[in-house]
């Protein structure tokens, strides 16, 4: 091995592995060694029931389902429709799923046909020629890590697996070994303390804050406020053709009226939520000095139009009060809602309180924010100004590349999966048999 | 119309180029130069580009940077796709990779050699039983603690994180250090030791750990944690002042040093006095040394009387006794021998460097310049340059500007000593209610000349009846300062009227 100590030595040794990292909005598939993935696909699918008639839940075998919300799940014999032309091409009576709850997988039964998808359809690939290495929320559950590893070795034949935290994988993304990873995804917001790779389970927070700011969003559009109407959230699938409009002035548009008998409730939630996503990246902000109304009101106002046509200017009120319920909630919102999500800094303060005295300054040093939610404009900003009232020195990784932040979690698999070093961690076939379902938590600490 | 290519030679005066028939042959070197026709362009396509137009021709040639580096003999390196083993792993996984064609298939993994298992503190249950038993640990915690540790590697962070002891008491991080530490030296102490006593000592000075300093510790730096920012904001703002006070100490010092140095030199006893060769230094050098040069060696015998300011005198050097014959030589030759002072030979300062003379002429003290200048202007005596600076001629100017500072002195303490008594009598008649109408004196501040003398009458007569009440002694005194002062005064007149 002379020639390698001549040569510069990443500690590289890549071995085909596939990284599969599970989001609420999207899965990322693609080759470990590469710096973004092959191939997004979102998490939501279409499916059609082939019979309406049975309509009882699929158990899901054993211990796989212990959370007591039931998700729609699809019939076995459904048709799924996965994909970019999945969820977002309208099929008549088509249902719109999501297997992730929580940031947890919930229902197992689209799994597969997802993955599939992605290895097969998208990446071409054939995954029992590959490790697999796939990504799971800091909180979840043995029972499901253990599904997922049966789902890869009974069903993809994979050679070996292994599950990895996306909190850890932030972090080697960042390139810290130790650090503080805030991740904002679309459903989920966590803050997971970090050491030497391995995740404190005392300190990790998580919350479904990234929902209550997509209701409040949604809220402000749909109710009439003083100087508009309410919106209607009509996907431009529904509609037949508009006429331009002036700003503020009722849209003119023809909905086509054959489609909106087929079209399911679930879709149209789907495809109403993806509105209002597409509204708050366009004109939603974060003021970085905090809250002040005045100062709102002088950013200006932006100009939007909806796919029914309808525009308006979106003033700086109502744009940055849409990024101010990630730092704060109103006292009136709090009065009347006792199960508000946790803000970030208060996710924060509660995390890094359960971290030893000794740490907090290595975590507050290496803070790593990640997530395609921490994109929206002004929040890492924002997040120093907090921070930094609240602790001493605070060093804040925030990505400026969207790529790195939305999919830092799949990079730092893909550096990971890619190490010399690490290929004595996967669980090979051989392990599975012998030891079973037990192997998976003892080998992913 | 269009102008030829003669045309504009004959403007801009280029020789005519050589006839036709002789620019082939040096066209013939240029072709053959970049004869090759490079890849990618057609034969027909590059023959019409002809010889005209090379930098056209250029860009369709490979670009060539660099030289490649020729890694490893030239040739080249077949890579193949292969599975491999990895010594670190227990089972028989087979990846792949890719691999040098020619290399050992079954070579050792080269990320194998990073596998380094730590080496685990392992115990008997006889040594349990009979070393390591304590009161607050079972066996069963101890080993489920131990075995943490050897999964986690020792980060006792992630152990603590991780510590969830079935019907166990909650544990901190420091007593979950103090087991595991204690039970390994308890374990190294009483084990025969292989090695070296100092190999033993470092291997257990590796291994103490004091919980109750190591909370100390944290409670201390949580309660820096917890300060408010009143706290904090207090605590810088003290720390500011205390860094001024320091500061104003500093220039304090800097300040007394400077004093010191100028007033005593190196009598100071400081230790970093710069000398200077040239007659830069302080005026208090300059004193002495012109003492000693001038005055010192021009009168031996009879010194000047040093003037009221010199504090400190350095011993008169002591004149060597010379022989007759060499005395003689001296006057005959108008030598004269200066005396080098043995007692401060040593230090650069007492050193007098090689002058003339007339740059040594004295002047007068700064504060008293423009006064005996004044004196000297009325006696008709330019003080600022020697006609003939001789050494006698300067002797005497010394002695001259001596008499004149003294004169200036004495007057300077005369008017003191006058105003002195005009308030003091004033405060007087203030005192005594009956004398107000004679208090006009002493508001005006008299003219010294001549109010000297009918102040100093009554004065002194009404001083007397002041203080008959004092002691006799004090009387006395006060008589005699005033006696002195009218003395004095009375020599003041004299000598202006002589000046006139």
């Amino acid at each position: 091995m002379q020639s390698t100590s001549t040569k510069p030595n990443y500690g590289g040794d890549e071995v085909a592995a596939l990284v599969l990292d599970f989001g609420s909005s999207s899965l990322r598939a693609g080759y470990a060694g590469d710096d973004t993935p092959k191939a997004i696909i979102p998490t939501s699918f279409g499916y059609l029931e082939e019979e309406a008639a049975s309509n009882g839940d699929v158990s899901m075998g054993d211990a796989s389902a212990p959370e007591g919300e039931q998700l729609q799940a699809p019939k076995p014999k459904a048709k799924l429709y996965i994909g970019q032309n999945g969820p977002s091409l309208w099929r008549r009576g088509m249902h719109v799923a999501n297997p992730m709850n929580d940031g947890l997988i919930q229902n197992f039964d689209t799994v597969p046909p997802l993955i599939n998808h992605a290895l097969s359809e998208v990446m071409r690939c054939n995954a029992a020629e590959h490790p697999v290495l796939v990504t799971e929320a800091a909180w979840n559950t043995t029972a499901n890590r253990e599904r997922m590893a049966e789902i890869m070795f009974e069903e993809f034949q994979v050679p070996a697996f292994y599950i990895a935290n996306t909190g850890v994988l932030n972090a080697f993304a960042a390139g810290k070994g130790s650090a503080l990873v805030i991740d904002i995804g679309q459903s989920t917001a966590s803050v997971t303390p970090v050491v030497d790779g391995f995740v404190l389970r005392k300190g990790l927070q998580h919350c479904a804050l990234p929902q209550l700011v997509h209701a409040h969003a949604r809220h402000l559009l749909t109710s009439p406020s003083s100087n508009r109407p309410g919106i209607q959230l009509l996907p431009h699938q529904l509609i037949a053709s508009k006429m331009p409009v002036d700003v503020g002035v009722p849209p003119r548009f023809t909905l086509r009226e054959d489609r909106i008998a087929g079209t399911t409730d679930s879709w149209r939630a789907w495809a109403e939520a993806h509105e209002v996503d597409e509204w708050i990246q366009s004109v939603g902000g974060c003021l970085v000095q905090g809250w002040n109304e005045q100062f709102a009101q002088q950013q200006g106002p932006r100009h939007y139009e909806f796919p029914t046509g309808y525009n308006n200017y979106f003033t700086g009120l109502e744009r940055f009060a849409v990024g101010e319920q990630f730092f704060t909630h109103s006292t009136q919102l709090q009065a009347s809602n006792p199960n508000l999500p946790k803000t970030i800094p208060a996710l924060i303060m509660s995390s890094i309180g359960q971290t030893d005295l000794d740490l907090r300054q290595v975590l507050l040093g290496n803070v790593v924010l990640t997530g395609g939610g921490s994109l929206f404009a002004g929040f890492a900003d924002r997040l120093a100004t907090e921070m930094s009232r609240q602790f001493p020195h605070v060093k804040i990784h925030a990505p400026g590349n969207p790529t790195e932040r939305r999919y830092g979690g799949w990079l730092g698999g893909s550096i990971l999966a890619s190490l010399g070093t690490f290929h004595q961690l996967w669980i090979s076939k051989e392990e599975w048999q012998e030891h079973g379902k037990a192997i998976v938590s003892q080998r992913c600490k | 119309m269009a102008a030829s290519a003669a045309d504009v030679r004959s403007i801009l005066a280029i020789p005519e180029p050589p006839v036709a028939g002789s620019s082939q042959p040096t066209k013939k070197p240029q072709g053959s130069e970049r004869a090759k026709k490079p890849d990618g362009i057609p034969r027909e396509l590059y023959a019409l580009i002809g010889p005209h137009a090379p930098t056209l021709a250029a860009q369709f040639t490979k670009p060539r940077l660099k030289q490649k580096p020729n890694l490893g003999a030239g040739g080249r390196v077949k890579w193949e796709w292969r599975p491999f083993k990895n010594g670190a792993r227990s089972d028989g996984l087979r990846l792949s990779h890719w691999a040098k064609a020619g290399t050992d298939t079954e070579s050792e993994y080269q990320f194998a050699k990073y596998n380094v298992q730590g080496t685990p503190y392992v115990y008997t249950q006889d040594e349990y039983t009979r070393l390591l038993e304590d009161s607050s640990w079972t066996k069963e915690e101890t080993d489920y603690l131990f075995n943490l540790v050897r999964e986690y590697d020792g980060r006792f962070f992630v152990v603590h994180d991780r510590y969830e002891y079935p019907n166990g008491p909650r544990r901190s991080l420091e007593d979950l250090k103090e087991r595991y530490f204690g039970v390994c030296r308890k374990l190294i102490r009483n084990r025969p030791w292989i090695g070296d006593e100092a190999g033993k000592k470092a291997v257990l000075d590796s291994l103490t750990f004091d919980k109750d300093r190591e909370v100390a510790r944290k409670n201390y730096v949580a309660s820096l944690e917890h300060r408010t920012p009143e706290q904090i904001a207090e605590e810088d703002a003290l720390y500011l002042e205390l860094e001024k006070l320091k500061e104003n100490e500093r220039r304090f010092k800097k300040d007394r040093d400077e004093l010191l140095r100028t007033l005593c030199g190196i009598e100071s006893g400081l230790p970093d006095i710069h000398a200077d060769e040239d007659g830069l230094a302080g005026a208090a050098f300059e004193t002495k040394r012109k003492k000693k040069g001038v005055v010192g060696s021009v009168e031996p015998q009879t010194p000047v009387t040093p003037s009221a300011n010199t504090v400190i005198s350095l011993p008169q050097p002591q004149p060597k006794k010379t022989s007759a014959k060499s005395a003689a030589y001296d006057a005959l030759h108008c030598i004269v021998r200066t005396e080098v002072d043995q007692t401060s030979s040593s230090t650069k300062a007492a050193h007098v460097p090689v002058h003339l003379r007339s740059y040594k002429v004295a002047q007068p003290k700064a504060a008293l310049a423009p006064r005996v200048s004044q004196l000297l202007g009325e006696l008709g005596i330019s003080h600022t340059r020697l006609v003939m600076p001789t050494r006698d001629n300067l002797a005497k100017f010394a002695a001259l500007i001596d008499a004149a500072q003294q004169l200036v002195e004495i007057k300077k303490a005369v008017d003191k000593h006058d105003q002195d008594i005009q308030t003091t009598k004033a405060r007087l008649a203030a005192l005594r209610g009956e004398t107000v109408e004679e208090g006009d004196a002493p508001e005006t501040p008299m003219d010294v000349d001549d109010g000297a003398a009918d102040a100093d009458g009554e004065g002194d007569g009404r001083a007397q009846s002041v203080m008959s009440t004092r002691s006799a002694r004090s009387r006395r005194q006060g008589r005699r300062s005033m006696s002195v002062s009218s003395v004095d005064t009375a020599g003041g007149p004299n000598k202006r009227q002589k000046q006139r």
